[in-house]
């Protein structure tokens, strides 16, 4: 697509939302493994009161779990785990 | 969300396929113990004891509409029982009725707008929620296209009626990305969209986290990132004019196109995750 397609479409987002902000974990940013497919979750997993972000990708059917830390910040990730092993969703392909 | 009622938060997953049998897809659960741990995914069964499936559709080839790619469990109906909306590789949303703790009816219907099916692009990715604050709940989806985009639930609490399709976030297209280096000149989220809902900065408004999929390209050793930019944009030229071709050996002449990309760009296939605060 070009620059110019990429920006009209842009423009085109629903005026209500401010622009996008791709979110960090620490100083990285969120990324899944080859060959992508981000799939998000807000939900306190922990416990602890504060509402994390799970990531679940294609690789695998692996999930990452990234703390929150408060004031917006994102611990570093860690593989989600199931009876003691990283986690895998099968059949993902 | 807690599918079967005993206190423990549960993962749902959905799945493509069953390995070894028709392309089909398995709802597939981490259930919850005590202390927050999940065991090993198990495919969901309803209340049959069969596992449970999407609605065949009439292809005799792969029948996408059987291939789940997102279940979302919430009360749709308001009967206090947690139902589940199922997407597919068609764009489509099956509804299965919850019969509560963790049990939901073995038959689906599909939700609808005016007697037709309420469908996105491609890769159905529903989400629950009460996204216009009227006391029921109505359907987000992303899409393989990407965006994001609802279906107003104009019906009531316990009797669901959705609207036609909206545009909440214009998809950016499967694939897209212009031809730059790196990930500096993305501006937001790609293509193939899953989406979350909620109040993310606790402003009392519901925001959109996108996750999305996109391809990146970073120079190839000893090659100047200029020259590497410079190629990658002949090399998407070359590729749109074979792909207005019609040649029998056009499928070498791609491995060809992709061979030569290696020359001077490597690959980076990933996907991220965006938030959209709503103003």
């Amino acid at each position: 697509m070009s620059n110019m397609l990429f920006l009209v479409l842009c423009s085109l987002q629903d005026p209500h939302f401010a622009e996008p902000v791709r979110l960090r974990a620490g100083e990285a940013y969120v990324r899944v493994e080859s060959p992508g497919w981000a799939a998000p979750c807000w939900h306190d997993v922990d416990g602890d009161g504060k509402k994390d972000l799970v990531v679940g990708q294609f690789h695998d059917g692996k999930m990452r779990v990234y703390r929150s830390l408060g004031e917006g910040k994102l611990a570093e990730g860690r593989w989600l785990e199931a009876g003691g092993k990283v986690a895998q969703v099968p059949g993902v392909w | 969300m807690d599918l079967d009622a005993d206190g423990n938060l549960d993962l749902l997953s959905g799945s493509y396929s069953r390995h070894g049998q028709d392309m089909a897809g398995l709802f597939q659960v981490l259930w919850g113990e005590k202390g927050g741990q999940f065991r090993a995914a198990k495919a969901l069964s309803g209340s049959d004891g069969k596992e449970l499936l999407l609605p065949a559709g009439d292809s005799d080839e792969v029948d996408v509409e059987r291939i789940c790619t997102r279940p979302f469990a919430a009360d749709l109906d308001g009967d206090g029982k947690l139902d589940l909306v199922a997407g597919n590789f068609a764009g489509t949303f099956a509804f299965f009725h919850g019969e509560g703790a963790g049990q939901f009816a073995p038959n689906a219907s599909w939700l609808e707008a005016e007697g037709k099916r309420l469908s996105v692009a491609a890769h159905g990715d529903p989400f629950l929620i009460d996204w216009d604050a009227d006391g029921d709940l109505d359907l987000l989806s992303g899409s393989a296209q990407g965006g994001a985009f609802l279906f107003a639930n104009v019906g009531t609490r316990t009797a669901p009626r959705f609207a036609a399709r909206k545009t909440l976030v214009e998809p950016a297209g499967e694939g897209a990305g212009p031809d730059e280096l790196g990930d500096g000149h993305l501006q937001g989220p790609g293509g193939s969209t899953r989406v979350w809902c909620d109040d993310l900065n606790g402003d009392g408004k519901l925001d959109l986290l996108l996750g999305d999929n996109v391809t990146l390209y970073h120079a190839a050793a000893g090659v100047e990132p200029s020259v590497a930019q410079a190629k990658l944009g002949e090399w998407r030229a070359a590729l749109a004019r074979l792909m207005e071709q019609q040649a029998d050996d056009w499928n070498e002449r791609y491995e060809e196109l992709e061979k030569a990309r290696d020359a001077f760009v490597t690959e980076d296939r990933t996907g991220f995750v965006w938030v959209l605060y709503k103003k």
